[in-house]
């Protein structure tokens, strides 16, 4: 049958074309759908809100813009649950273009919450290189940054004085799309046992689980539907509870388009076809 | 001037972690697996590998762009020198280099990173020559793209819908990109190979090429490729290990479920 | 001879292993050192990726190959960042931190959103019934894809927990048994580097 065989090989920008209104749609719109809360993340906000008020915590939010979707919203929300709980931030990131991002999200935070830079949180900015960044914050703070993003020392800045490595933090989080995470397990948490919290892509984060069996993460928030349980948890309505509608419709749209094609396959096949278009594994050569 | 309050934290002077002799003990088994294996590769002159699906088909590719007059594209993935999947990548390009320069078709490498670029340059050139055709060899065929990574994906999307390659080979570590890369190079009609160890992407491979290499057949691939008994020794050896892991994974699950759960202590890595 | 190249690779990579294991300050100091290294290695062969990216292009724009015009765009823009870079330097305020910020980022946030809309086609080509295994592919794709959403929840409060399931139990217990394959894998080739039995990464195949 033609339309059969038509609708398996549909031409693909019609498919964009769905996704893309699917995406648009619910944030022009918003549908306000609920969002259950997962263990993993209930263990990452139970970790944050047990740390007694005065606690400080290094949030390293390392992610350029391509990624800013799923992590923006998350380290909004991160940072809002710490100044809420008055739990002093000191905050850096390890990408370049993560600087603006990092610094907006802080005050995007400080703001709804009333921080104070200095007195409630620091911003240290970018330095190059995982590893060394990592392992320099284990031995010595001050080597990797003498002053903060403004130019501050850290000895005047009432958030950083009394903190010269790991030892003194009580908890290190990162909001990461890249192996960064990686690096921060292997040396924040495996080699300076320093208490890890981690957020992440939603493609990323099925890789930590097994970290959080071992207890080597405290919890974990993945993609935007972690930060959208975050910010359900801390009773707000961000980025990512709007950005949450939009994906439940664009995964209804692929849902609804891989069950048209598998009726297209099931009745070309009943008709004697050989089933259309290339499946997984036999691309058309 | 204010003083710092901070505390200097105490200096390890430990010559050994005895934390990690597990790690030690695993490394040195793994070693004597190897070497047992050499010998025995030597004695016999060859051991049996089993076929890997995605490696044959890597010859039919070759000979398809060779037949198509149309150019063999080999992304070494996105990472740099210190992923041992970039070597992995590396060892497969300069086989598949050898294969492409007998046949005498074309290949294309896009890289990433510029010291990878520097070395794929050096083992395709080496290739050639091995193949006996060094004049075949074109300079700037193996040649740096961009170290952003979209950046990339945009570059080698583009060389893909323009010179059609025949052919499209992603070995290595691959990220976001890869559904990015796959998914143009279907749509070209291109023959698609992919290997990662980067677990993750797995299932965009799998969903978008015609042969997957899962994992561990990434590592084994090189071995597999050149046939070299030494080098197959190296792949029982990771059989071995890996029968010796299973060993010791299910002997800890049935100690600790009877009371006794210092196995599965002592096999948790500091 | 490459009797040196595998001389010093057996030698580094011998040393940056037992350093895994000494946990002695000065070792730890050294380990450091040599990742600082690397940094600066890196730096320097970014000039060799320039130059490559330099002679690939031009060779384009000499030849009039197809789409010489963007090979003129790329090298253009090469010239143009770095001596916006030389000139101006390359920290906050800066020609250079700008143009990263307004042209660069929005790009590649372009290029990443794309994936989206590949994720739906792919899916849509690649999810079809034709065997047993393919059909419970398709059929735990549908429940983790909507059981992962909030629409899921609305159509049934389980689905939220059945996802969960399938995310702990049996996707793990794959991906545990591939990391471990994969982290074996890595350990053989890094043995056959150190000891010399692969020696492809010399340029010798």
């Amino acid at each position: 049958m033609t339309w059969v065989r038509q609708l398996l090989a549909i031409d693909r920008r019609i498919i964009f074309l769905l996704v893309g209104a699917g995406a648009a749609l619910p944030l022009l719109f918003p549908l306000n759908l609920p969002v259950a809360v997962t263990p993993r993340v209930r263990a990452a906000y139970d970790a944050i809100d047990a740390l007694p008020p005065g606690s400080k915590v290094l949030l390293s939010m390392d992610y350029e813009p391509d990624i800013m979707a799923e992590l923006f919203p998350m380290s909004v929300a991160v940072l809002r649950h710490c100044f809420r709980k008055h739990v002093q931030v000191i905050a850096m990131t390890l990408y370049p273009a993560g600087t603006g991002l990092g610094e907006r999200a802080i005050s995007t935070a400080a703001k709804a919450e009333g921080a104070v830079l200095n007195r409630d949180y620091a911003w240290l900015g970018y330095k190059s290189g995982f590893q060394v960044v990592m392992i320099g914050i284990g031995e010595n703070l001050r080597g990797m940054y003498p002053v903060d993003f403004y130019g501050t020392p850290l000895d005047s800045i009432p958030v950083t004085r009394h903190v010269n490595s790991y030892a003194q933090l009580q908890m290190v989080i990162n909001l990461s799309g890249s192996s960064a995470a990686d690096y921060w397990i292997q040396f924040a948490q495996g080699r300076y046992h320093a208490p890890l919290v981690i957020g992440c892509t939603a493609v990323m984060a099925t890789d930590y689980y097994p970290y959080l069996s071992s207890k080597q993460l405290l919890g974990l928030i993945g993609g935007m539907k972690g930060a959208a349980e975050y910010e359900r948890l801390i009773d707000t309505f961000g980025d990512a509870r709007r950005g949450m509608d939009a994906q439940s419709l664009v995964h209804l749209i692929v849902v609804g388009l891989v069950i048209v094609g598998n009726a297209a396959l099931f009745i070309s096949k009943r008709s004697g076809g050989d089933g259309g278009g290339p499946a997984s594994g036999s691309m058309t050569r | 001037m204010v003083r710092s309050g901070f505390v200097t934290p105490e200096l390890d002077t430990r010559w050994f972690d005895p934390a990690r002799l597990n790690v030690l003990i695993g490394i040195l088994l793994f070693t004597a697996f190897l070497v047992v294996n050499i010998f025995r590769a030597r004695a016999k002159g060859t051991l049996y590998v089993r076929p890997i699906a995605g490696l044959k088909a890597l010859d039919e590719a070759i000979g398809r762009a060779t037949e198509m007059g149309r150019p063999v594209l080999y992304v070494p993935g996105l990472s740099d020198m210190s992923e041992v999947g970039t070597f992995a990548a590396i060892t497969i390009c300069a086989r598949l280099a050898y294969r492409v320069a007998e046949m005498g078709c074309d290949i294309d490498v896009p890289c990433y990173d510029p010291v990878v670029m520097t070395v794929l340059d050096g083992a395709v050139r080496e290739a050639y020559s091995k193949a006996g055709k060094p004049d075949a060899f074109r300079p700037g065929c193996v040649h740096y793209v961009s170290a952003q990574q979209m950046a990339y994906v945009a570059a080698v999307n583009g060389f893909m819908l323009r010179e059609l390659p025949a052919a499209n080979i992603y070995m290595g570590s691959f990220y976001a990109e890869s559904l990015l890369l796959a998914e143009t190079g279907a749509r070209t009609g291109a023959i698609q190979i992919a290997g990662t160890d980067k677990v993750t992407q797995l299932p965009f491979f799998v969903c978008a090429c015609d042969y997957t290499l899962l994992g561990e057949e990434l590592f084994a691939a090189s071995a597999y490729l050149g046939r070299e008994p030494i080098q197959l020794a190296t792949v029982i050896a990771q059989d071995w290990a890996k029968a010796l892991a299973a060993a010791a994974i299910v002997g800890a699950l049935v100690l600790s479920a009877l009371g006794h759960p210092a196995l599965q202590t002592w096999l948790k890595v500091a | 001879m490459r009797r040196g190249p595998l001389l010093l690779t057996f030698l580094s990579g011998a040393a940056i292993a037992a350093l895994f294991f000494i946990p002695h300050y000065r070792a730890q100091a050294a380990n450091s050192m040599l990742l600082e290294w690397t940094l600066v290695v890196y730096a320097f062969a970014l000039i060799l990726g320039s130059i490559s990216l330099w002679n690939s292009h031009a060779r384009k724009v000499r030849n009039r190959a197809e789409g010489w015009g963007f090979s003129v765009v790329t090298l253009v823009s090469l010239l143009a960042i770095t001596a916006l870079g030389v000139w101006k330097g390359v920290g906050e305020g800066t020609p250079v931190d700008w143009i990263y910020n307004t042209v660069n980022s929005p790009l590649a946030s372009t290029m990443f959103a794309l994936l989206a809309f590949v994720i739906a086609s792919a899916a849509f080509r690649a999810f079809r019934a034709r065997s047993v295994e393919a059909t419970l592919l398709l059929v735990t794709a549908i429940v983790m894809m909507i059981g992962r959403v909030s629409i899921g929840e609305l159509i049934s409060h389980r689905l939220p927990g059945i996802t969960e399931w399938l995310l702990d139990v049996p996707n793990l217990a794959a991906k545990r048994a591939i990391a471990i394959g994969v982290g074996l894998g890595a350990v053989s080739t890094a043995l056959k580097i150190i000891l010399g039995i692969e020696r492809s990464y010399l340029g010798r195949s």
